[in-house]
């Protein structure tokens, strides 16, 4: 007679005990997993977002009048280009994708046109990542819904900007901004045009969300902080989004998960060494026939040992199932822009399979140690 | 073959030590049918469960076959347990949620009985219980519960029957048939031991031994 045997047969006979073990198991596993599945699809839900929004930091010359600044959209004070490089030089920043720009107001074929340079993202170390914004070729430039309209021009139209002639590559539509006057052109084609060689007036940027995790200290003062001490001649001016605000209730709700999950862990726990124990106690007879035919500690042990495993691996993938069908299921009502980005995460299949059978083990270890150190001769004499 | 030299046996309780034998000296030759016989409290099962190596004598001595198996240790008494003895009691103990089959082929994994299943189908055959092979024990009467469980104490062919209180719970016709298998074990060769406040086994006794407040009152031979 096989253990395996034993446990499938007692598992049969007893539907009744196992099925409650294996439900506290299942809402265990199938809590974790549809919190987990979720919780990476906001997570994926919160990038989302960042990305559309754009760089959301602007770091400028200390000196900029705000008020002007605000008016005109940009600084009229400028900064080297090299605080670019001195920044990205910096680890442990809560800075990403820095972006160096010069921007100018000029007149041009009559018409007022903000004159914009982007350089080429540089990355911090440490944290190569895909640009964020597009990468404009030397005598290339992007034009302006507006200038596009008046100008009656198209992509791959030559045209010359104070005596250099730049290839349209890209005729941008409508913004319903002042995105609309621009001419987009390569960082140092546009110093040259304003004669403003290794200047820059401004540095993109894009917040990490890592950052919100200090969640005591408000964002804006750790930027500031971080900036001074690396450009002490510059201010950094955040966009608020609703990224860090989603970032923040995901946070928040992890936080309730950390302070849940051991509270339902611990219960659970109790929840079926209690059944356990029941299951002992009622088979106080069993046990001591099976000690008088000979069989002996570690096989009465490996009984309730086994019975917990099979017990937790089995829930492990029913668990696995329900969450899983519980985060496609009510995951894409409330995360709508990345609803087809929640997919089973089968990695959580793998670690269930690991983790429950030895909760459900550790559970059961007392009930087990119990069952063995109970004297058969004592049992026997009873009945 | 079997010998138990001034067996004690204490139970300490919140109220005081109770001794449940008192200084038992017995010696069973080998293919003797004893009957040990006393009122309830007197020891009986004490001492069957102490010859049967289930409970450790406060004092004293139990040989079999020249080894004293309370020297060896627990896995190896469980070893010879299971080769030398088979065990009867009066609630059959049968496994529940194991058919019959199953449950008389139990002790086969123990000692590694390769013949165990082909075995049990046999003594079921023996016992007239081949056509409840599949039943479980719920599904079968009194009677056919304690055949199953002598053919379960029958399976690794042992040396030695311990029987408590067998009949308690059977009619006078199933009683006799269970002691009719036991006689017949006895017949071949094997030793058995029949305790009991009875006196249906006395038929098939060489000898009963009186049990009185744990102290063994006369061994006499039966006619």
């Amino acid at each position: 007679m096989t253990t395996f045997r034993l446990i499938r047969q007692e598992i049969m006979h007893r539907k009744l005990n196992f099925t409650l073990s294996l439900v506290v198991i299942v809402t265990a596993v199938a809590l974790f997993v549809s919190f987990f599945t979720t919780g990476q699809a906001s997570k994926h839900e919160t990038t989302r977002i960042m990305r559309n929004i754009g760089l959301n930091l602007r770091i400028i010359p200390k000196e900029t009048n705000m008020e002007k600044f605000w008016t005109t959209g940009f600084s009229e004070y400028t900064m080297p280009e090299s605080n670019v490089y001195q920044l990205a030089s910096h680890e442990g920043l809560s800075y990403a994708h820095l972006t160096a720009t010069l921007q100018g107001k000029v007149f041009w074929q009559g018409h007022e046109v903000i004159l914009t340079g982007v350089a080429p993202e540089v990355s911090l170390p440490g944290k190569q990542k895909p640009p964020m914004t597009f990468q404009i070729e030397p005598g290339t430039i992007y034009i302006g819904f507006e200038l596009v309209r008046h100008m009656g021009l198209r992509n791959g139209d030559v045209i010359d900007i104070f005596g250099k002639s730049f290839t349209i590559v890209r005729c941008l539509s409508e913004s319903g901004s002042q995105d609309d006057i621009r001419v987009y052109g390569e960082l140092h084609d546009v110093q040259s045009l304003l004669s403003m060689e290794n200047k820059i007036n401004e540095i993109k940027a894009l917040q990490c969300l890592c950052i919100v995790n200090g969640r005591n200290t408000d964002d804006l003062d750790v930027l500031r902080e971080q900036l001074a001490q690396v450009l002490p001649d510059t201010k950094v001016v955040l966009l608020q989004s609703i990224a860090s605000a989603r970032e923040r209730q995901r946070l928040m709700a992890e936080e309730y998960f950390a302070f849940i999950m051991p509270i339902v862990v611990v219960v659970c726990l109790a929840w079926i060494g209690v059944l356990a124990m029941m299951n002992v106690r009622e088979r106080r007879a069993e046990i001591g026939i099976m000690r008088a035919l000979g069989y002996g500690s570690g096989k009465i042990a490996l009984l309730f040992l086994g019975k917990a495993v099979a017990t937790g691996l089995i829930g492990a993938v029913i668990g696995f199932a329900i969450g899983t069908g519980l985060a496609l299921e009510f995951g894409p009502d409330i995360f709508k822009v990345t609803a087809s980005m929640i997919k089973p995460a089968f990695a959580l299949l793998y670690w269930s399979l690991i983790a429950a059978p030895a909760f459900c083990a550790l559970s059961v270890f007392v009930p087990a140690m119990a069952a063995v150190a109970q004297d058969p001769a004592l049992i026997l004499r009873e009945e | 073959m079997l010998r138990l030299e001034k067996v004690s046996r204490i139970y300490r309780t919140r109220r005081g030590d109770v001794k449940a034998l008192d200084k038992v000296s017995l010696f069973i030759e080998k293919g003797e049918f004893v009957v040990v016989r006393g009122p309830s409290g007197s020891g009986k099962t004490t001492l069957l469960l102490s010859i049967g190596g289930m409970l450790r004598p406060t004092e004293g001595q139990v040989i079999t076959d020249g080894i004293d198996i309370y020297a060896l240790s627990k896995r190896d008494r469980a070893r010879f347990r299971a080769k030398n003895i088979g065990f009867v009691f009066q609630l059959f103990h049968l496994v529940p949620y194991l058919n019959i089959i199953e449950n008389v082929f139990l002790p086969a994994s123990v000692v590694k009985n390769r013949s165990g299943r082909t075995d049990a189908r046999e003594l079921l055959k023996r016992l007239n219980l081949s056509e409840r092979e599949s039943h479980k024990p719920s599904e079968l009467s009194a009677g056919e519960r304690q055949r199953t469980a002598i053919a379960r104490a029958f399976l690794n062919h042992p040396r030695i029957i311990l029987a408590d209180e067998p009949t308690g719970n059977l009619d006078p016709e199933n009683a006799d048939q269970i002691f009719g298998y036991l006689a017949e074990f006895n017949r071949c060769g094997g030793t058995v031991i029949v305790v009991t406040h009875g006196t249906a086994a006395d038929q098939f006794a060489n000898r009963i031994v009186h049990l009185k407040n744990g102290r063994m009152e006369e061994s006499s031979k039966n006619e």
